[in-house]
């Protein structure tokens, strides 16, 4: 039986399920995943989290960005990704601050400024995976309109809250400085 | 000695040891030269900056390039679990790494069979793994901002992105009950330094110091302040300060080097770096 595979002890991460509507579905996951490097196992979803089949593929709930932009280049189907435990859905408040020509939009613990007039992102704050600092080298002193998002290049849920922040910056800038 | 890890945005490193020098515009560790930006390179300049001022030792280093895919952080927890007893640092300051909680226990396992358990310290990332693996009772400080607060606070959240909608409505008045509540499900260090619009010292559970002078909220937008807050902590113990002094000390010459440096929101961090030492001649 896979899900009763025993967990290599004290290296796997874990906290994330990608639910399948076939097992099928769930297999071929998973091999992808793990021929790009990930570390994952195939495992029963606790019963309240069941959506089609009885088989997920549990991933570090962290890598979240990157595990979703692999299934999706691969043409993987899943029927949703999400944490073990906690909230469900990631956190999804945006809060704007004003300062003069700058406007600072921050979603849960990333924050990304720019200047209302032109677009330029000033600076990029908050966070604490390893691929803010890259992302934040990739996008500073470039134009909002004129850089990838950032669930596009980075890999973890930093980046993906940092995403949020940009969508919101972009909304913002496109409404000229309002909200 | 004080020994600082994390990951460095690049794709052309491995792992990196040394000692860490800052010339005021570039960080040098060991042979390899890393710009100055947010992340681990902040972090560690502000030590430098700190360890020059007193004549202290520099920071030693562990570097490993990681852009995110993870690769370069495992390959750092691989290296401290097999060799930190070797090393036997002072102080052990964990940065930017993925979050792996299996292997943070790791380095855990590995800081315990030092000759002398060293002083423990994480911030970003790394303590985020920390929490997560209910290893937060075995560190002496963490320095989170309000954001990573309410991660603490929240019992069943391993990621920040993940916490509760109710606790992400924290304002300054209720910073008490996020402390509270951290403290008694054991996701706190012994020392918490809770950075933003106020700064906290908390110590086993209580508040013991705020400070919000100078008034510079333009600090939040800059990349890399937090960093550097952490950074100059770690450097102030390794020159002999208590803990609470140290964050003291950290907090105040943080917000005078953003005066000093004039900061606005575009304001890059290494020109508050390049403040810290005037704001340390007057600190």
């Amino acid at each position: 039986m896979f899900f009763k595979r025993k967990k290599e002890q004290g290296r796997f991460a874990g906290g994330g399920l990608v639910l399948f509507q076939s097992v099928e579905e769930a297999i071929a996951a998973e091999k992808v995943l793990q021929a790009h490097g990930y570390e994952v196992k195939l495992v029963a979803p606790p019963p309240q989290l069941r959506k089609g089949c009885d088989l997920a593929v549990e991933f570090n709930i962290v890598e979240k960005a990157g595990v979703e932009r692999l299934l999706r280049q691969k043409d993987k189907h899943y029927a949703e990704m999400l944490p073990v435990k906690g909230a469900g859905e990631l956190l999804d408040v945006v809060k704007v601050t004003y300062f003069n020509d700058a406007c600072m939009v921050k979603a849960g613990n990333m924050k990304l400024t720019f200047d209302k007039n032109t677009g330029v992102i000033l600076n990029i704050s908050g966070g604490g995976c390893p691929d803010i600092p890259f992302l934040h080298i990739s996008m500073l002193d470039k134009k909002l309109t004129e850089v990838d998002r950032p669930k596009d290049k980075g890999h973890t849920l930093c980046a993906l809250m940092l995403d949020r922040a940009f969508v919101g910056a972009l909304e913002i800038f496109a409404n000229k400085g309002v909200r | 000695m004080l020994l600082i890890c994390g990951t460095i945005p690049r794709d052309d490193l491995t792992i990196v040891t040394g000692e860490a020098k800052f010339d005021g515009d570039k960080l040098i560790a060991g042979d390899t030269e890393i710009s100055c930006t947010q992340g681990t390179a902040a972090l560690v300049s502000a030590a430098c900056v700190v360890a020059t001022h007193y004549q202290a030792p520099a920071p030693q280093v562990i570097f490993a390039g990681d852009t995110g895919n993870g690769q370069g952080s495992r390959l750092l927890y691989d290296y401290l679990s097999k060799n930190l007893p070797r090393i036997n640092p002072d102080i052990l300051l964990m940065h930017y790494i993925l979050p792996v909680m299996g292997l943070m226990k790791r380095v855990c396992e590995a800081a315990d069979k030092c000759a002398r358990k060293p002083v423990m310290m994480a911030d970003a990332s790394a303590m985020y793994a920390a929490k997560a693996a209910g290893l937060a009772g075995r560190f002496d400080i963490f320095t989170p901002d309000l954001s990573e607060m309410e991660f603490l606070a929240d019992a069943e959240a391993i990621h920040p992105a993940y916490i509760s909608h109710h606790l992400f409505r924290a304002e300054i008045a209720r910073i008490d009950e996020l402390i509270t509540a951290a403290y008694l499900q054991k996701s706190m260090a012994k020392t918490v330094v809770v950075k933003g619009a106020i700064d906290h010292v908390v110590q086993d559970g209580k508040i013991t110091y705020t400070l919000d002078r100078p008034d510079l909220p333009q600090l939040e937008a800059i990349g890399g302040t937090g960093d550097t807050i952490s950074g100059m902590i770690g450097a102030f113990i390794a020159a002999g300060f208590s803990h609470y002094d140290a964050a003291i000390k950290a907090l105040k010459a943080n917000r005078k080097a953003g005066e000093y440096a004039k900061a606005t929101p575009a304001t890059k961090v290494r020109e508050i770096i390049a403040a810290i030492p005037l704001a340390l001649n007057h600190n």
